[in-house]
């Protein structure tokens, strides 16, 4: 028997800002090497969530007019059978903007609420960057950002990322955070990243997560199995690329981490010998 | 008297009341400028291409603006995520052709400091343009600088816009902000500037829909090279006047193409200028027949792909915006490739092109123009990050349409710091993976994050009367360059 999970792919064009699809080719082929096939069902505005629930759903990251145009759709029409999904041992991926409608609201800068679908015991109060404020320069805008490196510890896992969002997410008293934050800003800033209820799974973390950590992929994919197929190990893969990608990462995050601390160290001492070197006029790197 | 901003920006100072000094100032930031120009050469700290602007604007930061005042043909600005520094190019042959003298600024120095660096080396002793009368101002724009650049440059005779794409997200952020920042500063456009729009790009087609300034639409015109009704590395735009979902009756890449909104019905404009027929012939030419109102022409480019199509036709389009002859467009063909534009050097007598290409529709263009004969290329592929102000996220390489193209490949060598992201991506996109066979670097690929040692090993690895292809983000590529003229390959990028 060959065994086989449903993927509900969420709003495939709109949800998907900074390589999202990743993720998805993951999950494919991840399953695909270990003769798992995976029936990816891409789901839009209007459409209802499958009769059968699906064993993985995924949503990936959008921008503020991405979140503005499914949110309705996504409250009203496909909300309650998530949970239900979930409820019922589904597992799920939510990335970024994705990760803060599946909490309870999400605030804009100006306007009203978005509603989310309450699957997590969360809600997202974004900051500045509002697409509609005056003018501000990229600086400006950049400012009210938590971007860059993103490493967490999840179980006895570290998992690596990007982020790069202008939310500010709060986790309720009911709610788990994935992991805590080794380095970057996760939720809010307060060491906590991303939200975990039964196998559903929210983060910040893009890059896209999957492929870079693959023990979170086989966790989603594990879950998704079980459900279908009952209690199932799976077939462990060589990993050396996902491996060397993952360490590539943790460890060019954590030689600026050092750099950093250097540096501050050598300012407080104010050591007249650590001023660097002027970089060398490299030229402008965004020619069109 | 501060003009300087916190952040190292500039405002302008022409709103200033003219007083005693302005001309001093002018004249010591001119000469400042061009002494850190000399120094920065001489240092060996590269070329010089921001620098001097920099020193020159801190000084007198009306500089840019006086100074652009002062070009007898006015200017034409250029800007959009691809294309902007070949349409510049190729622009500038058919003013030559037209009879005019085309300054352009360095490829890739187009934020402010750029454009003061390029109008410095025009400026005499006394601060002011000793340029010859038949000169016109021809600049390539960062899109993020656009509404610092567009105040200080006057009336532009044009501005040009080649496409709106995803791009260095962690830089630039959202599309929607960069675009609302374009339209706040083209509300103060001067009306007789004539904009320049790429009719495929409907967020470009779009701009500055409220202005009465002459608008030049310009698209391509030939169902052989449709993509269908769409293409995996659109972004799905939505319409930008009602936020509909937008149907599309031809896709030449991403989210360019015939399109039309399906709810309210907004269309593509008709484009008054039309590549109507695209020739793509191998990796290195293309031809493209070009039709406007009441001119054909036919272009023969040494270069490659759809996407310079559209740089031909943006070109043509800008040269009708100046009212240049119709004869004139042929020497579009006169273009040279640009420094990391399937640029060709010759090392042991084997040919070698070096190609930037940094955002996810750059790089699946190049692919897609390098290997859509279906003849199978040596390559080198690349990708690096942060250093030299490289973008620290990576994860657009899973944008990048690696599945279509798997097979066209032997022999790839993946390098740069993040070799290790690409080479696993590639393994997702299928290229080095078959099943049941998982072992990394199986046959045809090969990891050394090391560019100078990829390199040597890729020109091993290439037959010698077989070319090698690199495409590479920026750093990568310019460490390369580095090696290659310290050994006498080639001269210096300033050289040229």
């Amino acid at each position: 028997m060959t065994a086989r999970i449903t993927v509900a792919h969420l709003y495939p064009e709109v949800m998907n800002t900074y390589g999202d699809r990743g993720n998805i080719a993951a999950i494919v082929r991840r399953c695909a090497w270990r003769g798992i096939e995976a029936e990816v069902c891409e789901l839009r505005i209007g459409d209802p969530m499958p009769a059968r629930p699906a064993d993985l759903i995924v949503i990936g990251n959008g921008g503020e007019s991405g979140q503005a145009l499914i949110a309705a759709d996504l409250a009203e029409v496909k909300g309650q059978a998530i949970v239900d999904a979930v409820a019922a041992g589904s597992a799920a991926l939510a990335v970024g903007g994705g990760f803060e409608l599946f909490g309870k609201f999400c605030r804009p800068a100006t306007g009203a609420d978005l509603p989310g679908i309450g699957l997590f015991d969360s809600w997202t109060i974004r900051r500045g960057a509002d697409l509609k404020s005056e003018v501000r320069t990229i600086a400006q805008a950049r400012a009210d950002r938590a971007i860059g490196d993103l490493v967490v510890r999840w179980g006895s896992e570290l998992l690596v990322g990007f982020e790069n969002h202008g939310g500010r997410t709060h986790l309720g008293s009911s709610a788990r955070p994935l992991g805590a934050v080794v380095v970057g800003h996760g939720n809010n800033g307060d060491g906590q990243e991303g939200a975990q209820a039964g196998n559903a799974i929210g983060t910040y973390l893009r890059g896209p997560c999957l492929p870079r950590n693959p023990a979170l992929a086989d966790f989603l994919i594990r879950a998704a199995v079980c459900l279908r197929h009952g209690d199932v190990d799976l077939l462990p893969l060589p990993d050396d690329l996902e491996k060397a990608a993952h360490e590539v990462a943790v460890n060019r995050v954590l030689a600026a981490q050092a750099e950093r601390r250097t540096l501050a160290a050598r300012i407080r001492l104010g050591r007249r010998q650590a001023r660097r070197q002027p970089e060398a006029d490299v030229p402008a790197a965004d020619a069109g | 008297m501060s003009g300087i901003s916190a952040t190292g920006g500039f405002r302008s100072a022409r709103s200033a009341p003219a007083q005693f000094g302005d001309a001093a100032r002018r004249m010591l930031a001119v000469s400042a400028g061009k002494a850190a120009r000399t120094t920065v050469r001489q240092m060996g700290r590269g070329n010089g291409t921001a620098a001097p602007g920099k020193v020159a604007l801190r000084i007198y930061p009306g500089m840019l603006a006086s100074l652009a005042s002062e070009i007898p043909h006015g200017a034409v600005l250029v800007t959009g995520t691809n294309g902007k520094g070949t349409t510049c190019r190729m622009l500038a042959e058919v003013m030559k052709a037209g009879g005019l003298l085309p300054v352009l600024n360095h490829e890739g120095s187009n934020q402010p400091t750029g454009l003061a660096t390029t109008l410095l080396a025009q400026a005499g002793v006394r601060g002011h343009l000793a340029a010859d009368h038949r000169t016109i101002g021809l600049f390539e724009v960062d899109e993020g600088s656009l509404p610092e650049i567009l105040p200080e440059i006057g009336t532009p005779a044009a501005l040009v816009v080649t496409n709106i794409l995803r791009d260095q997200l962690d830089r630039y952020l959202e599309i929607d902000y960069l675009t609302s920042r374009w339209e706040r500063a083209l509300a103060d456009l001067p009306a007789a500037t004539t904009l320049v729009l790429n009719a495929d790009d409907p967020r470009v087609a779009c701009l500055g829909g409220d202005l009465d300034n002459p608008r030049i639409y310009y698209g391509i015109d030939d169902p052989a090279h449709s993509r269908g009704s769409g293409d995996p590395t659109s972004d799905s735009p939505r319409c930008p006047r009602c936020s509909g979902a937008l149907g599309y009756d031809c896709v030449y890449y991403a989210h360019l193409g015939h399109w039309t909104c399906l709810d309210c019905g907004l269309t593509r404009p008709e484009p008054a200028v039309s590549a109507s027929s695209v020739g793509l012939l191998g990796p290195t030419a293309a031809r493209i027949e070009l039709t406007m109102p009441a001119a054909r022409s036919v272009v023969d480019v040494p270069l490659p792909g759809i996407y310079n199509a559209y740089n031909v036709v943006a070109a043509a389009a800008a040269a009708q915006a100046c009212g240049l002859p119709a004869g004139a467009l042929a020497s579009i063909s006169q273009v040279t490739s640009g420094f990391f534009r399937m640029e060709k050097l010759s090392m042991r007598g084997r040919d070698v092109y070096l190609t930037l290409a940094k955002n996810p529709n750059g790089y699946t263009e190049v692919l897609r123009a390098l290997l859509g004969d279906g003849q199978p290329k040596h390559m080198l592929l690349a990708l690096n990050d942060r250093a030299g102000n490289q973008q620290p996220d990576v994860s657009w390489i899973w944008d990048i349409d690696f599945e279509s193209l798997t097979g066209l490949t032997s022999g790839v060598v993946v390098s740069g710091n993040r070799a290790a992201d690409l080479a696993l991506r590639l393994k997702y996109a299928g290229w080095t993976v078959s099943d049941g066979a998982l072992a990394d670097g199986a046959p045809g690929l090969a990891i050394e994050p090391d560019c100078i040692a990829a390199f040597k090993l890729a020109l091993s690895r290439t037959p010698a009367d077989q070319p090698l292809w690199v495409v590479s983000t920026y750093l990568v590529l310019w460490q390369m360059r580095e090696w290659l003229r310290r050994n006498g390959y080639v001269g210096a990028l300033w050289d040229r």
